[in-house]
């Protein structure tokens, strides 16, 4: 009954940072399918956490204000970064972002008074695991009316080829620009759900490891649809746990393997809609060779 | 509008100068599209064709010079500020967007037509329902004009390079321009398909469409071209009706070698 139980605590911790690694999968994803790798999530959700953290703490707001506050601060964030990197050329671009998460992290390690510096911050304040599922599904939802409108056709233009877009009369920076906001927005309510999550956070949490899940997540899981990076993350999060009961002693050298292996034999992901396509076209192909035969 | 502004040249260029690094790809150059024609851009291989399309769709800027576009000048304009004023392209190697189907593609040509804000798409008002079901059929229309219609939901890459071509046109004809810039519409096509664009070209123009193709097939040029310009490394040759820029002695030793050679220039009609 016990060790029942302990299974239920570990695979139920590992449920709730799926969702909240999909929280930051989508919000890397919402830049990359516009063209920009960035690793800004990490400020985005540096910011989001902290803000809800402080402000359940002092100003006594509950679970549901402190998300909005958090999206509201990680989109300002958002649209700030967006207004100084996107004048850069991509690889720089994805270079600068890693260097603001450094800076990030020793603005955290330096304002005790905001973040509890080194120390860290304890937030008084949990989410429920239905509240986790409300929150993922509403932030997907925001997803699939995206991918379903103009902006989600002018996004796969700007990124497919953003010159031809702009010959169409498709402003790229703008559109990436609004990919920021919505990056932000995303990435901060993602650092507010992690916080309440793990009750405890430090300059630590908002780091390298963080920005690593979230590529990986969305790599993985595949940016060409908005259902992606949410299997993505699933899988990320689920397969340590997983190799930890099989394999113990290789669990790093297994899940950078099964990894590998992912990515270089569906290099576009685990969700990819043109390889349908694809698939019909060759079927297609073969019918009307056989056709011609008969 | 009055008898002045449709009497100008919907196009001019004025001595337009375009340099990279060393290379002069267009060497002060001067020319003017009528509106309602159909111009012919010629000149052989490195002539500076593509570069001059790419300078009038804002892609480059000119080093020196001015492109008029309705009197208005486009040399420092943003290649998405140039096509809301009514200008659109094709590319000479096809530049469809990779994972989308062949009406997604025209459906983002419609993109500055589309009747909507992008926030009320997004948030699926009814209103913006309609507008959207509007550009679909209209972008059905156009792939209908180019015959591949039954094509529509296909991945486009999987599709034939005419069939792509043709695709292209549509998505640019999307945005209901006013001067569109075909570049080698009929590369790699037969003489039946290459004929199949010169007419739709022409049904275009007689819609009010005006059009500047570079095109490398000299019959086609006399056919279908109303005037033409002819460019070699960078600089103008001749400019005005198809027959006489092709008999132009500079024209033919651009393209033959041989001043003399005029007889092969006949047998390529
Ligand atoms: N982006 C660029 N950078 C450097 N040089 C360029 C660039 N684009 C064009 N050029 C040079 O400018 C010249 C004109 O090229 P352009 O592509 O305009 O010729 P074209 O007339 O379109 O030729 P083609 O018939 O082969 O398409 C060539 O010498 C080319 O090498
Ligand atoms: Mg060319």
């Amino acid at each position: 009954m016990e060790t029942l139980l302990d299974l239920w605590a570990a695979y139920g911790s590992t449920i709730a940072f799926a969702m909240v690694n999909a929280l930051f999968a989508l919000s890397t994803y919402a830049v990359l399918s516009t063209g920009v790798l960035s690793f800004t999530t990490v400020v985005f959700a540096a910011v989001g956490g902290f803000l809800a953290a402080q402000s359940v703490a002092h100003l006594g707001i509950g679970l549901w204000p402190a998300f909005a506050l958090a999206g509201i601060g990680g989109a300002v964030a958002g649209s700030v970064v967006a207004a100084a990197f996107l004048k850069l050329d991509s690889h720089w671009m994805a270079l600068a972002s890693l260097a603001l998460v450094l800076i990030t992290r020793v603005t955290v390690l330096n304002t005790p008074l905001l973040t509890g510096g080194v120390n860290g911050l304890v937030v008084p304040m949990s989410v429920p695991m239905g509240d986790l599922v409300i929150l993922l599904a509403l932030v997907a939802a925001v997803f699939w009316r995206l991918h379903r409108s103009w902006y989600g056709l002018a996004a796969r233009a700007v990124r497919e080829d953003a010159a031809v877009a702009s010959t169409m009369g498709i402003p790229p920076r703008g559109i990436q620009f609004t990919a920021f906001v919505i990056s932000g927005a995303v990435g901060g309510i993602g650092g507010a759900a992690l916080a309440f999550t793990l009750q405890f956070i430090s300059p630590e949490t908002y780091f390298i490891g963080m920005a690593f899940t979230m590529i990986a997540s969305t790599v993985l899981g595949g940016s060409f649809h908005w259902f992606g990076p949410i299997v993505g993350a699933a899988v990320f999060t689920a397969l340590p746990v997983t190799m930890q009961s099989v394999l113990p002693a290789i669990e790093d050298v297994a899940k950078g393997v099964v990894l590998l292996v992912i990515m270089i034999f569906l290099p576009r992901g685990l969700v990819d809609p043109r390889a349908v396509g694809l698939r019909r076209a060759a079927r297609r192909r073969v019918s009307a060779e056989e056709g011609t035969d008969v | 509008m009055s008898d002045a502004a449709l009497s100008r040249p919907l196009l001019e260029l004025d001595t337009v100068v375009k340099t990279f690094g060393g290379v002069t790809a267009v060497g002060g150059l001067s020319t003017r599209v009528t509106r309602g024609s159909v111009h012919g851009l010629i000149g052989p291989n490195g002539a500076g064709k593509t570069t001059l399309i790419n300078l009038i769709t804002g892609l480059f800027h000119p080093t020196s010079g001015a492109i008029r576009f309705e009197g208005r000048s486009l040399e420092a304009m943003q290649p998405q500020a140039i096509a809301t004023l009514g200008i659109t392209r094709t590319y000479q190697n096809v530049r469809l967007f990779s994972g989308m189907t062949v009406l997604e593609q025209v459906m983002t040509g419609c993109w500055l037509t589309r009747e909507v804000g992008v926030f009320a798409s997004f948030l699926g008002l009814p209103s913006a329902r309609a507008a959207w079901v509007r550009t679909r059929e209209h972008a059905l229309s156009l792939l209908a004009r180019v015959s591949m219609d039954h094509r529509a939901d296909e991945l486009a890459e999987t599709l034939s390079y005419g069939e792509q071509r043709r695709i292209e046109i549509a998505r640019a004809l999307g945005s209901r321009p006013k001067l569109l810039l075909l570049d080698e519409p009929t590369a790699g096509m037969n003489h039946q398909e290459a004929t199949a664009i010169g007419r739709l070209v022409h049904e275009l123009r007689d819609a009010g469409l005006t059009i500047l193709m570079v095109e490398h097939n000299m019959g086609l040029v006399t056919e279908f071209c109303d005037d033409c310009t002819v460019v070699n490394f960078g600089r103008l040759l001749a400019t005005g009706d198809p027959a006489t820029c092709l008999a132009d002695p500079d024209v033919q030793e651009a393209y033959f070698g041989r001043k003399t050679d005029a007889e092969r220039i006949q047998a390529l009609r």
